[in-house]
């Protein structure tokens, strides 16, 4: 089972200094940043799957490539601009939830061949059109709706019948893509795709579906799977589930959930192999939209806010240095959300993760690199680091799953 | 109470305007002056400054700490009339000024009216004896203090074309977004000035209003190379500039080309030739990067010749529409007849006038997208 981590630019300056609070003046993004395969020893994802809306933008709109960067995509290919060691999977997508409101999809199937191969990608997937639709025991799906998903379903199917035939001579291994709104329509799909001749087939538009929804769609479609058929699940992090996947004949998923607890994540944005724990706010007086509303409109006095934040990130790093007690740091600590926070007091949070401190025992590299400050709630050098850990965690988590598995075989 | 003594000059602007100018070690500003910040007292409007920038702060805190630093312009504090001016024997316009000191912040003598972020760079600058500059005047009046803020904070910036023209001569630290186009800048200007360049006084700039293109689009080209393409080979990461001559020697042989290839287009107003537009350069900017790496990378050349250059130029030469006709923007590969897709969702073809590309981000994807295509296509494939 290979876990693909889809990009969005998530990389970070290795050289910003935690304690100026700087990055390097001369820094180049990306060129001189490092992405999750190049901060840890070893492997947090199998792969990395990149979508042509991030790296083309959609309709004029820019991507979150800049025009320079998308070219040097293109010629250096997606391993030399990722600095992608061989041995990862690399996987392409259209990214068809950026232009799923669109009547149609944005890009043809010539432009989306041309995009995976340039790139250079293992796989591809393709050219498809999202169902949001899902039907329940309580609300069934008919009328214009139907009609609807119906039609989606059709110019997903056609572009990847288009695409498979384009795809004899190109280098990549072709995804087809099944969409439906209920366990049968997804059959439906699947068994058109394998009839096209289709061995991989990427199963979408899942994401928003509870477990057990999953777990009959894919039910369903295992009935009528042919046996060299693998699926690829498009979005899906459901790690306690792997066991049922793999029986189901998933070989492989994408998600950017663990990154993005981490960085977004109210609660739970730490986590541990055992235990979900929730990150330190130290908001920047002056970067933090919120802070910065309070100062400039005059509710709080700017200079109090900087002394306490100040205070705050030292007693931090004391404590983490064992020098300072752990009531100091929560008494300065709930002094400065008082100020950015009157309402909601986290005081239990905080003391929970400074009492068991999870980032000395957590072996990866960013804990053991940047100690305390993967807890901290603060600015992208700090949260996108908290999101690399998670990978990490997920990781293991996984490999650990697998274990399991090929214990009982 | 404890009072600080400063030598003083008093300079008479009107009847009954009177400045005080004098210096103060920077670190004892914060003894004599506070920030008046802006904010409402049930309804009513108080104070004058808006936040502190802690980016500008350590920019100026930066340049406090390093070398050499000047200030010139002096700080303008408005001081109650706590403050008292005492003239010398000899000439009443020389003499002491006299501030009381105050260890209540709201209560402070002096309200900084122009300089709040030097003041707090000099509160956290790691410097002891630097001597700051200041205007003062004496007023209870919060309306007139209030009305100097405003005078004080609506001049119009320079211009920037301008002062990328100048930062090339410059070598004190700069501000970091200056400091950056700094390098770029003097390539910029040596593009301009070298007998032997193809932009030999054709860039348009504050001194050489006669130029056919844009500073700005040579600028920005020279960036994204620096960044991304053909430049970033020559480039010194640690200080993040590089080797001029050799940056000028591929600028210079893939610029030449283009002038040779398309002499029709080539040093024309934008408005008759969107190669000379921004359209045109930028699009033309990532053709060079990617030409370049072809030959330099890919190949292993030492250098990329003009010749090599114009040999790849000539392959997509038949797409390019800089002065007349129609960009086909719209093309979709022909199929055979038994791949066409049975519903056709492609969208139809779109063409676009010579003339229509403007210079907006979307237009300059759009042409961009199209010429490397096109590149890849004739020359890749």
């Amino acid at each position: 089972m290979k876990f693909f981590f889809p990009d969005s630019h998530d990389y970070v300056d290795p050289t910003f200094d935690f304690e100026t609070e700087k990055n390097n003046e001369h820094r180049v993004i990306q060129r001189d940043d490092k992405y999750a395969h190049e901060l840890f020893s070893k492997p947090v994802y199998d792969g990395i799957l990149v979508s042509k809306a991030i790296v083309d933008g959609v309709s004029g709109v820019k991507g979150r490539y800049s025009v320079a960067q998308r070219q040097r995509f293109f010629r250096e290919g997606i391993y030399r601009f990722f600095r992608l060691p061989k041995t990862y999977l690399t996987m392409g997508d259209c990214g068809a939830f950026s232009y799923a409101k669109e009547h149609e999809p944005i890009y043809t199937v010539d432009e989306v061949n041309e995009f995976y191969s340039n790139a250079g990608f293992t796989y591809g997937i393709s050219l498809d059109h999202i169902i949001f639709d899902f039907e329940t025991a309580k609300k069934k799906v008919e009328g214009d709706q139907l009609e609807e998903c119906l039609r989606r379903q059709e110019i997903t199917l056609e572009k990847a019948e288009e695409f498979l035939i384009k795809n004899k001579g190109l280098n990549f291994g072709a995804y087809g893509v099944a969409h439906g709104w209920n366990p049968e329509s997804y059959a439906d799909s699947v068994i058109k795709l394998q009839k096209m001749g289709y061995k991989r087939i990427a199963i979408g538009g899942m994401i928003p579906l509870k477990s057990p929804e999953i777990l009959k769609v894919l039910k369903c479609v295992n009935d009528i799977r042919k046996p060299d058929t693998q699926f690829h699940l498009l979005g899906i992090n459901r790690l306690e589930h792997i066991a049922e996947f793999a029986n189901y004949g998933v070989t492989s998923f994408d998600s950017t959930s663990p990154l993005m607890k981490g960085l977004k994540d109210d609660k739970k944005n730490y986590h541990t192999s055992t235990e979900d724990y929730t990150a330190i706010g130290v908001p920047q007086v002056d970067a933090n939209n919120n802070m910065r509303k309070l100062v400039a409109s005059g509710a709080i006095n700017q200079n109090e806010a900087f002394k306490l934040e100040k205070a705050c990130l030292e007693s931090l790093i004391g404590f983490d240095s064992g020098k300072v007690a752990k009531e100091d740091v929560l008494s300065i600590l709930t002094e400065y959300e008082k100020l950015y926070n009157p309402k909601a007091s986290r005081v239990e949070l905080m003391d929970k993760v400074l009492t068991d401190k999870p980032w000395k025992k957590c072996p990866c590299d960013i804990c053991t690199d940047i100690g305390i400050h993967v807890v901290l709630k603060r600015a992208a050098a700090r949260n996108r680091r908290r999101g690399f850990h998670n990978l990490y965690i997920a990781y293991e988590k996984l490999q650990l799953e697998l274990k399991k598995i090929n214990q009982v075989k | 109470m404890n009072t600080i003594s400063l030598p003083a000059l008093k300079i008479e602007q009107g009847p009954g305007r009177a400045l005080f100018s004098f210096a103060i070690k920077g670190k004892d500003i914060q003894s004599i002056a506070s920030i008046s910040r802006v904010k409402r007292h049930e309804d009513e409007l108080v104070g004058y400054q808006r936040p502190e920038v802690s980016n500008h702060i350590n920019e100026i805190k930066k340049y406090l700490e390093s070398e050499n630093p000047m200030i010139p312009n002096a700080l303008v504090i408005a001081f109650n009339s706590t403050v008292k001016f005492v003239p010398s024997e000899h000439n009443k316009n020389f003499g002491t000024l006299v501030i009381p000191i105050v260890e209540d912040e709201e209560n402070k003598p002096g309200l900084i009216v122009d300089g709040q972020q030097r003041a707090a760079a000099m509160r956290e600058a790691d410097i002891d004896a630097f001597q700051m500059p200041v205007s003062a005047f004496i007023t209870d009046d919060s309306q007139e203090q209030r009305e100097q803020f405003i005078l004080v904070n609506s001049t119009k910036p320079l211009p920037k074309g301008l002062i990328y023209e100048l930062l090339p001569y410059t070598e004190t630290k700069l501000a970091s977004s200056l400091q950056k186009r700094r390098f770029p800048a003097r390539i910029l200007d040596e593009l301009n000035h070298r007998k032997n360049s193809p932009f030999y006084q054709l860039i348009q700039t504050a001194t050489n209003p006669a130029g056919v293109v844009k500073d700005n689009s040579i600028l920005k080209l020279i960036e994204a190379s620096l960044n991304e393409g053909a430049l970033y080979f020559y480039r010194d990461a640690a200080t993040g500039t590089g080797d001029i001559d050799a940056m000028i020697d591929v600028l210079c042989n893939y610029w030449s080309a283009v002038s040779k290839t398309f002499p029709e287009a080539w040093n024309k107003k934008p408005k008759e030739s969107r190669l000379m537009h921004g359209a045109g350069m930028t699009a033309l900017g990532h053709l060079m990067d990617t030409i370049f790496e072809r030959y330099y990378v890919d190949m292993g050349q030492d250098t990329v010749t003009e010749e090599n250059f114009q040999s790849d130029l000539e392959r997509i030469k038949p797409y390019c529409k800089w002065t007349s006709g129609f960009w086909d923007f719209g093309r979709v590969e022909d199929l055979a007849d038994d791949v066409k897709p049975k519903v056709k969702f492609d969208r139809q073809a779109e063409n676009v006038k010579w003339n229509e590309l403007q210079n907006v981000s979307k237009d300059l994807q759009k042409l961009t997208n199209y010429i490397l295509a096109r590149y890849r296509e004739e020359v890749w494939n």
